[in-house]
C-alpha cells in the first residue's frame, strides 16, 4: 500500500505552526531575559541607594569607626514585602563592623570605588548583592570600609515573570491571529484545486469533451494534461467503435453470403459423399458465425459499458425480449420454458442493449449445453438488487470451473466460443452486480445475474 | 403469400428467394433502398424482409416511413450491424422481429411464417379459457400465476383452440392452420403438438380434450 500523503492544507498548517511556535519560544525566552534585566535594574538602584545611605552613616567617633544604619536605608527595600534584606559593613581590617557576619565572606575585593552589583547565594538562598567601598581618611582610622547590602530575589523574579507573562500573552495572541490568517489564506489559495476536483467529480464518466474550467496558472499544466488524456481516450473510443461497426458489417456480410450459397448448394447435391462434405461445411460455417457473433458481441458490450450513459431499463421487458431472440423457433427438442416475472415493470439504471445481450447469452448457453427439457426464467427483487435467474435441468457446470467459465475464453467448448458467460459477467459488472451460479439440486442448475437497481443516477 | 425482400447482397438474396419460392410464396426482390421505398408506397405485401445497410436508403428509414404511413405489414429485419452505438433497437422502430446475420435459413423461414400467420389471425389481444390467458400482443401465455413460453406453432394451436372453447377442431383443419402445404406433415404432427401443449398447460383449470375419431376441443375445468 502506498504511503498516505498528507494534504497540502495539513502540510502548510504544520509548517506555519512550527515556525510560529519556534518564534513564540524564542521571543518568550528573549522577553524573559529582558524582563529580568529590567527588574534587576530597578531593584539594583534601590539596593545601591541603600548601600550609599549606610556608607553615609559610617563615622569616626573617638578614634573608632561606628556605623548606625539609618532606618530610611531599608525603607525602600522593605517595600518588597516578601524579600529579606541582609547587610554587612567591614572595617579597615576587613572585620565585620556590623550586620550579618557571613555575608559575602568570599567576595573578591572590590576593584574600584564605584558600587558593584552581582548575584550570589546567602544561607542557601539566591540573593542580589551590592557592594560599595568607602575610603575613610581619618587620622585615627584610615583605609577601606566595605558596605555590602543584599536582598533575596523573589520580588525581582515575580516582576520578571509578570513582565514575561504579559509579553508572552501578546505574542501568543499575535501567533493565534497569524495562524488564523494563515488558515484563511491557505483555504483561499486552495479553492481553485477544490473547484477543479469538483468539476472532475461531477463530470459524466462518458463525457469525453475537454475540461473548460478556468484555473490559476499553477494548475494549467494539470488541466491540459487531463485534456490531452481525454482527447486520446476519445480517439481510442471512436476507433474502437468504428472498428466494431466495420468488423461487424464487413465480416458478417460475406459470411452470410457464404451461408446462403451453401444453403443453395444443399438442394442441388445428390451425391451422398457431396452431401456429407456439405453438411460438414454447414457445421463449420455455423461455428464460425457463432464465434464471430460472440466476439463482436463481447467487444460491443465492453465498449458500450464504457460509453453509453445508463438509462431507464425495464428488466422484465428485457428478459422477455432476450428469450424471444435467443430461443430458436427451430430448436429440435421440446423444452418447457416457464417465466416467473413480476407483473409490473422492474426498472433499473442501465443499458437495455447490453442487458438483453447478457441474458440472451445465458439462455443460449443453457440451451446449448443444458436444458434437455426444462428452462425457467425468474426475476427477483431483493432490496437494491435485481436477480435474473436462468435455471435448466441440464448437467450444470462443476463448481471448480465456475471462476474459469466467466473469463474470456476461460472454458472453450467444442460447440461454443467460451465467451457467453464472459459477456454476461462483463454486463453484470457494468451494472454494479455480478454473475454467479447455483449448484445443481433437484430443481436444476441455475445461472444468477445480479444487478444493482441504481448503480448511479439515471440520466 | 407475397413477400417483399430488400437485400443488396446478391448471394444472400438468391438463397432467400429460392427458400421462400420453394415454400410456395411469391417473392419480389429489390436491392436498392430508394427503389424499395418507392415500391412500398404503391404495393402492399404480406411480409417485408428488410436489410438495414442498403445503398440508396437505409432500412431503418424505410421502416420509419412505412410505419409513419400507418402500414401494419409485418417486417422482419435482417442486420449485419453491431448495436455498438444504438440507443434503440430495431424492434422499437417498428420491426416485428429481427435476425442477426449470419442467420440459419430454417430459422428465418420459421420466424417469417409465424409473422405471416399472425397477420391473418383475429385482432383480439387477450384470449382466456379457464385460467389460461393468452396475450397476443405480448406473445405471452399465463397458466394461473405461471407464465409459459410457447413456440410459435404451439401458440398458434393454443390460440385456435382457446378462441372457441368447446368447439371441436378436426385434425385436418388444425393441420392446415399449423403448417404450410410444402411442409407436408401428417396428422401425427398435430398429435405431437397437442401432446407438447398439454404438458405445458399441466395444472391449468382448462384442458385439451380428445374427441375420439374427430379432433380436439379445449374446455375450461369442470365442464368436461
Amino acid at each position: 500500500m502506498p504511503k498516505r500523503e498528507p494534504s497540502i492544507f495539513a502540510r502548510l498548517i504544520v509548517l506555519v505552526s512550527t515556525a510560529l511556535t519556534t518564534g513564540l519560544v524564542a521571543l518568550g525566552a528573549a522577553a524573559w531575559y529582558y524582563a529580568l534585566e529590567a527588574a534587576n535594574q530597578a531593584y539594583d538602584r534601590l539596593l545601591v541607594g541603600a548601600a550609599y545611605q549606610i556608607a553615609e552613616a559610617v563615622t569616626v567617633q573617638d578614634g573608632a569607626l561606628t556605623v548606625e544604619p539609618p532606618a530610611s536605608a531599608f525603607e525602600l527595600l522593605a517595600l518588597s514585602a516578601r524579600d529579606r534584606i541582609f547587610y554587612r559593613v567591614t572595617d579597615t581590617h576587613g572585620e565585620t563592623l556590623t550586620g550579618d557576619d557571613g555575608l559575602d565572606r568570599d567576595g573578591a575585593a572590590a576593584a574600584g570605588a564605584g558600587p558593584t552589583v552581582r548575584d550570589a547565594t546567602f544561607k542557601g538562598v539566591p540573593v542580589r548583592l551590592a557592594r560599595l567601598v568607602r575610603i575613610v581618611s581619618d587620622p585615627a582610622v584610615g583605609g577601606r570600609v566595605e558596605i555590602t547590602v543584599a536582598q533575596t530575589t523573589e520580588s525581582r523574579a515575580v516582576l520578571a515573570r509578570e513582565l514575561t507573562l504579559r509579553a508572552t500573552i501578546l505574542l501568543a495572541v499575535m501567533s493565534v491571529l497569524a495562524l488564523g490568517g494563515t488558515v484563511f489564506a491557505i483555504r483561499y489559495a486552495l479553492q481553485p484545486i477544490g473547484r477543479l476536483a469538483a468539476a472532475l467529480a461531477e463530470r459524466d464518466p462518458n463525457d469525453v469533451s475537454p475540461l473548460t474550467i478556468e484555473t490559476p496558472r499553477e494548475l494549467k499544466p494539470f488541466v491540459s494534461a487531463i485534456n490531452v488524456f481525454i482527447s486520446r481516450l476519445k480517439a481510442r473510443m471512436d476507433l474502437m467503435q468504428q472498428f466494431i461497426a466495420d468488423a461487424a458489417h464487413q465480416i458478417r456480410t460475406p459470411l452470410t453470403a457464404l451461408n446462403a450459397q451453401i444453403e443453395l448448394l444443399s438442394h442441388r447435391v445428390d451425391d451422398p459423399q457431396g452431401q456429407h462434405h456439405l453438411s460438414r461445411m454447414q457445421v463449420r460455417t455455423a461455428q464460425l458465425s457463432r464465434f464471430v457473433n460472440q466476439l463482436l458481441s463481447h467487444a460491443m458490450v465492453r465498449h458500450r459499458a464504457g460509453v453509453i450513459p445508463p438509462g431507464r431499463v425495464d428488466v422484465v421487458a428485457t428478459v422477455r425480449r432476450a428469450l424471444h431472440e435467443a430461443m430458436p423457433e427451430t430448436l429440435g427438442r421440446d423444452v418447457l420454458t416457464t417465466l416467473e416475472l413480476p407483473s409490473e415493470p422492474v426498472e433499473i439504471a442501465g443499458d437495455a442493449v447490453n442487458l438483453k445481450e447478457a441474458v440472451k447469452n445465458i439462455i443460449d448457453n443453457a440451451l446449448r449445453h443444458g436444458a434437455p427439457s426444462r428452462l425457467a426464467l425468474r426475476l427477483r427483487e431483493c432490496g437494491d438488487v435485481v436477480e435474473i435467474e436462468v435455471e435448466d435441468d441440464g448437467p450444470g457446470i462443476p463448481k471448480q470451473t465456475w471462476p474459469e467459465v466467466v473469463r474470456r475464453f476461460g472454458s472453450p467448448s467444442p460447440t461454443g466460443s467460451g465467451l457467453g458467460f464472459a459477456i454476461a459477467a462483463a454486463v453484470a459488472a457494468a451494472h454494479g452486480g455480478d454473475l454467479g451460479f447455483r449448484e445443481r439440486d433437484t430443481a436444476g442448475f441455475a445461472v444468477v445475474m445480479r444487478l444493482a437497481r441504481h448503480p448511479e443516477e439515471i440520466r | 403469400m407475397r413477400i417483399f425482400l430488400v437485400e443488396d447482397t446478391r448471394d444472400v438474396g438468391e438463397a432467400i428467394v429460392e427458400r421462400f419460392v420453394r415454400g410456395g410464396h411469391a417473392v419480389d426482390w429489390e436491392t436498392d433502398g430508394q427503389e424499395a421505398s418507392r415500391i412500398l408506397e404503391s404495393t402492399s405485401f404480406d411480409l417485408i424482409i428488410l436489410d438495414i445497410m442498403l445503398p440508396g436508403r437505409n432500412g431503418f428509414s424505410i421502416l420509419q416511413d412505412l410505419r409513419g404511413n400507418g402500414s401494419e405489414t409485418p417486417v422482419l429485419v435482417l442486420t449485419a450491424r453491431s448495436e455498438v452505438e444504438d440507443r434503440i433497437g430495431a424492434l422499437d422502430l417498428g420491426a416485428d422481429d429481427y435476425l442477426i446475420k449470419p442467420f440459419d435459413f430454417r430459422e428465418l423461414e420459421a420466424r417469417a411464417r409465424a409473422l405471416m400467420r399472425r397477420r391473418h389471425g383475429d385482432a383480439t389481444n387477450l384470449i382466456a379459457c379457464g385460467d389460461v390467458v393468452i396475450d397476443r400482443s405480448g406473445r405471452s401465455v399465463r397458466v394461473g400465476e405461471r407464465e409459459v413460453h410457447l413456440k410459435r406453432r404451439e401458440l398458434t394451436l393454443l390460440e385456435i383452440l382457446a378462441s372457441r372453447p368447446g368447439r371441436v377442431f378436426g385434425k385436418e383443419e388444425l393441420l392446415d392452420h399449423l403448417f404450410g402445404f410444402d411442409e407436408a406433415p401428417n396428422v401425427n404432427a398435430v398429435e405431437l403438438y397437442v401432446g407438447r401443449l398439454r404438458k405445458k398447460l399441466e395444472g391449468a383449470r382448462a384442458q385439451i380434450v380428445t374427441v375420439r375419431g374427430f379432433g380436439y376441443q379445449m374446455l375450461p375445468h369442470g365442464q368436461a
